[in-house]
């Protein structure tokens, strides 16, 4: 575990509620209103963390478990990634099974935690979000073996540190439609445009926001801060991919790390503004799309 | 091997001391949960010995039995599945005590429980025999003692059809075993697999033949799309603990048999290596979709069982590949996988088996969409059962994780090393698929059943299952978790295994295939879990709680009837793959409901069996009762070979 890891995962975990600020912030400029401030969930945050919460006496411990699960994977899975450009604070042959299984942990208790409620509405919510998932994850471990192609190594610390560097000139075009394949599960994973509208006001379209409807308090907060640092996690891997930071002096590495998440951030802002959401029925075949990217990602590096 | 026969005897004794002592009934079963845990005990340490890298001395019954030697031998591969065998039979058998007790009135229940004996007996004889008669004679009691576990509730009409059809199933089974040991010794009257093994290589289609049978034979056992057609109505059949046990461990005899046949075959040709692995391909994607569609508890989780076989198929395929394409490592990793997921799969598909019986039991249901809200009346059945789902999906920190990142670092490795193994990677894709509609669909039992609210209201108030019937839960609950956290155990042990059906002993264990970080890993994961809850309880001791109704943007007066169903939750998932799920949809101005057949045996089988018992009324007319035409056709054959031999030129 290196110190400059260490410190990349603090930056991360401080700016990560910055970032649906700036996407939202990027939407509203596009559209010609002025939003909320970029800073909007830190205050957010603060508030819920002072509240009391209400639960439903239809609940069990499962509800109240859910929203720590959530977040203590999302952390552990941060740790198997090279934040900083170099290497994984922990790493081991085949990790990338065990990140895909800890975001996999979470949703589990998210969506659980939504159906302890006993709402049909939260109940149409998670079933959205596995059906959903349920496409992502083989998206996502597509991208993975054209990373594994591209370097040669069975852990997400050598995928997207160091090694990634030495790949770029060789296996730069499928690099590259690996990195936009990880852009669109971005957006799916993190229930956005087009897969989801997190500024939807209507239950019945809803699938992230729909499944912590009864969440409040501490437990809300929680899980906004969690969805958060989701989206962070998530621009991790594809700046990663993008912009190989491992040949950069460690304050480099971190700025240019800040800066990439940042305009992923924006293009979040600006594909929810330039497109509508799609149809629920069509979003497996956006999914399949992506997947499809990565295996041709895939097949050029087996020439 | 001495321990293990009479680990063997005692099980039996037990089993007959059930059935003795009929009149009294609990001294009976007292003897038998001493005299089977006895046995169990003592067939599981050898097998542990042997897993930890030591070896026993064979038991050979010679010269005076036909065909060979019998011997009995315990290596890795029979260790693990010993292992898996006796654990899991223990819980089983444990279970089935209390869960019959109250049956006591009006069934044999000890008759029950010999039988039960006789099935784990049978089953561990035949993962320890090394001879083919020996092995086919123990398959065939384990076949029938399960035939007659099924159908123990014969008075049902659709559970004397499941066990009607399972019977057929195992038995065209057992007979392609008599073929492929038939077509292996090629004449040859020494059938122990020591001679068998001397026969390989095999030159031209012979070899081709053997394994072909043998997938099918052995496919059939293990429920592997196209042959998992009597599976799903078996286990749903059977009272809960034979479920448990049948889709623990009996169907895994088939994965059994694949490994041994390879043991003994050598390097297999890679067409059967690509067949195995889009086989293991199909069944799961498969097994996992038609899971979706079912509403019934059992039935759904014998789908999963389907799913399983699939995932440990894909290991067996990734090994056989290895091997073909001369990769020992990634072949061990497969096989490792393969055999380490048939043991994680025994446990906590027998947990799920049992809690969903403590359901049935407590509700008298196994429609999931009836119940709802469990968790709050049986809070420990819900725990653990919980524990068990998350362990199939494949969720750190437990054991199906484990088995299954095993299984992803074969494939992976293979897509990271030169030639037509790279297409293995494809296959770590459709795990990945298999793993993401496997939590949908437990998400959606455990969701449905203990969450939420009951859709319908409940004939009794449900009962937590008593203490007698909570124990094997917990103990396989708990295996699931320290298999789970101790990957740096397990995974050389299962390499072990692994490189002992690779044939290049030793190949594995030397390379670091990253047991150790896993198991700091899993167990930080663990950790860190528990503190976080222990943070966070602490932070909201002092807040304020309140309690109210479900919110959801202020529904104001919620019934029951408006809670989200199995059928409901499924239905996005199951649109997708509408065209081959043979799912039916019922929609009304109050309710949506789907239903599901199986493609295989209702559209395929069950017409096909109804056309040949068509055509098998033509010939019936011959048979019509009657001395005089019995007569006549006698004296027409006897004419008809006359003509025969006078035409042939062979008369005397």
């Amino acid at each position: 575990m290196s110190g400059s890891g260490l410190i990349a995962l603090g930056i991360l975990s401080v700016v990560a509620p910055a970032l649906p600020g700036i996407a939202g912030k990027t939407k509203s400029l596009l559209t010609g209103r002025r939003g909320p401030p970029v800073l909007q969930l830190y205050a957010d945050l603060r508030k819920l963390l002072g509240k009391g919460a209400v639960y439903s006496r239809t609940t069990t411990w499962l509800f109240r478990a859910a929203p720590v699960v959530v977040l203590v994977t999302l952390f552990v899975a941060a740790l198997l990634l090279p934040v900083d450009g170099r290497e994984a604070s922990a790493a081991f042959t085949g990790d990338l099974v065990a990140f895909a299984g800890l975001l996999a942990l979470g949703r589990f208790a998210l969506v659980l935690a939504g159906l302890d409620t006993g709402s049909s509405f939260e109940g149409l919510g998670a079933s959205r979000e596995v059906t959903i998932a349920s496409f992502a994850e083989p998206a996502l471990l597509l991208c993975f073996i054209a990373l594994v192609l591209a370097t040669g190594d069975l852990s997400l610390s050598g995928m997207l540190g160091t090694p990634l560097a030495a790949a770029w000139p060789r296996a730069g075009a499928s690099l590259s439609l690996v990195g936009i394949s990880l852009f669109v599960l971005l957006l799916a994973e993190n229930s956005r445009v087009p897969v989801d509208d997190p500024a939807t006001h209507l239950e019945l379209t809803m699938i992230h926001e729909v499944i912590v409807l009864d969440h409040s308090g501490p437990d809300l907060a929680l899980i906004l801060y969690g969805s958060a640092f989701k989206l962070a996690l998530f621009g991790v891997l594809v700046v990663s991919v993008f912009v190989p930071r491992a040949g950069f002096s460690t304050p480099a590495a971190l700025a240019l790390l800040i800066a990439g998440l940042g305009v992923a951030a924006v293009a979040v802002g600006i594909v929810e503004s330039a497109m509508a959401r799609l149809r629920l029925v069509r979003v497996p075949q956006l999914l399949v799309g992506a997947a499809a990217l990565a295996l041709f990602a895939t097949i050029l590096q087996l020439g | 091997m001495t321990l293990v026969a009479l680990g063997v005897a005692l099980i039996l004794l037990g089993g007959l001391a059930a059935v003795a002592m009929a009149r009294r009934p609990a001294l009976g079963e007292t003897l038998f949960r001493i005299l089977f845990g006895a046995g169990c005990v003592a067939g599981v340490l050898p097998a542990l010995v042997v897993l930890s890298g030591a070896t026993v001395t064979d038991l050979r019954l010679a010269p005076v039995t036909p065909f060979g030697p019998w011997v009995f031998g315990l290596d890795a591969l029979s260790a693990a599945f010993l292992l898996t065998v006796l654990s899991v039979g223990a819980a089983c058998a444990y279970y089935g005590l209390a869960y019959l007790a109250h049956e006591r009135a009006h069934r044999a229940v000890g008759v029950a429980h010999l039988l039960l004996a006789v099935l784990v007996a049978a089953l561990a004889v035949t993962v320890v025999a090394r001879a083919a008669l020996p092995f086919l004679i123990a398959w065939e009691v384990m076949a029938v003692a399960a035939y007659l576990l099924v159908v123990l509730e014969h008075e049902k009409q659709e559970v004397r059809r499941a066990g009607m059809i399972y019977v057929v199933a195992t038995h065209v089974g057992t007979l392609l075993l008599f073929a492929l040991f038939a077509i292996w010794a090629g004449g040859t009257s020494d059938l122990s697999f020591a001679a068998l093994a001397a026969h390989a290589p095999f030159p031209g289609a012979r070899g081709g033949m053997i394994l072909a049978v043998a997938l099918i034979a052995f496919g059939l056992k293990a429920g592997a799309v196209p042959f998992h057609f009597w599976l799903p109505g078996a286990h749903a059949a059977a009272p809960a603990h034979v479920s448990a046990l049948m889709s623990g461990v009996v169907i895994k005899m088939g994965i059994y048999g694949l490994l041994r046949t390879l043991l003994l075959f050598g390097a297999p040709p890679p067409w059967w290596g690509w067949a195995v692995l889009v086989l293991g391909t199909v069944s799961g994607v498969m097994g996992v979709v038609w899971a979706l569609a079912q509403h019934d508890i059992k039935r759904l989780l014998a789908f999963h069982s389907v799913e399983n076989v699939g995932i440990i198929l894909l290991g067996i395929g990734a090994g056989a590949l290895g091997v073909a394409y001369g990769h020992p490592l990634i072949a061990a990793l497969g096989f490792a996988g393969a055999v380490l997921h048939t043991l994680n799969h025994a446990l906590f598909k027998s947990l799920l088996f049992l809690g969903a019986g403590s359901v049935i039991h407590a509700t008298g249901t196994r429609e999931i969409d009836r119940l709802g809200g469990l968790a709050r009346r049986m809070p420990g059945t819900a725990a653990a059962f919980l524990v068990g789902a998350a362990a199939i999906v494949g969720l750190p920190p437990l054991n199906g994780f484990v088995s299954e990142w095993v299984v992803y670092q074969a494939l992976l490795r293979g897509a990271s090393t030169g030639g037509m193994v790279r297409l293995t990677g494809l296959a770590a894709v459709v795990l990945a698929f298999i793993g993401a509609l496997a939590l949908a669909c437990f998400v959606k039992v455990v969701g449905v059943l203990f969450l939420g609210t009951p859709r319908y209201p409940l004939a009794a108030e449900p009962h937590e299952a008593t203490p007698a019937m909570m124990r094997p839960l917990v103990g396989l609950a708990a295996g699931c978790v320290a298999i789970g956290l101790v990957p740096v155990v397990v995974v050389p042990a299962a390499l072990r295994v692994g490189s002992l059906v690779v044939g290049a002993a030793g190949a594995g264990p030397q390379v670091d295939v990253g047991a150790g970080p896993a198991t700091a890993f899993t167990a930080g994961l663990a950790l860190s879990l528990l503190v976080g809850w222990g943070a966070y309880a602490a932070v909201a001791r002092g807040r304020k709680r309140l309690e109210a109704g479900t919110w959801s943007c202020g529904y104001s007066t919620p019934t029951p009837r408006m809670a989200y169903t199995a059928s409901s939750f499924a239905a996005p998932l199951l649109s997708v793959f509408r065209s081959f799920t043979g799912v039916r949809t019922h929609r009304s101005a109050e309710a949506f409901s789907t239903h599901a057949s199986d493609p295989v045996l209702d559209g395929v089988l069950v017409p096909a069996w109804r056309g040949a018992r068509t055509a098998a009324m033509w010939v019936r007319q011959v048979q019509r009762g009657g001395l005089s035409v019995y007569l006549l056709l006698v004296g027409v054959a006897v004419v008809l070979s006359l003509l025969y031999l006078v035409v042939a030129g062979r008369h005397p």
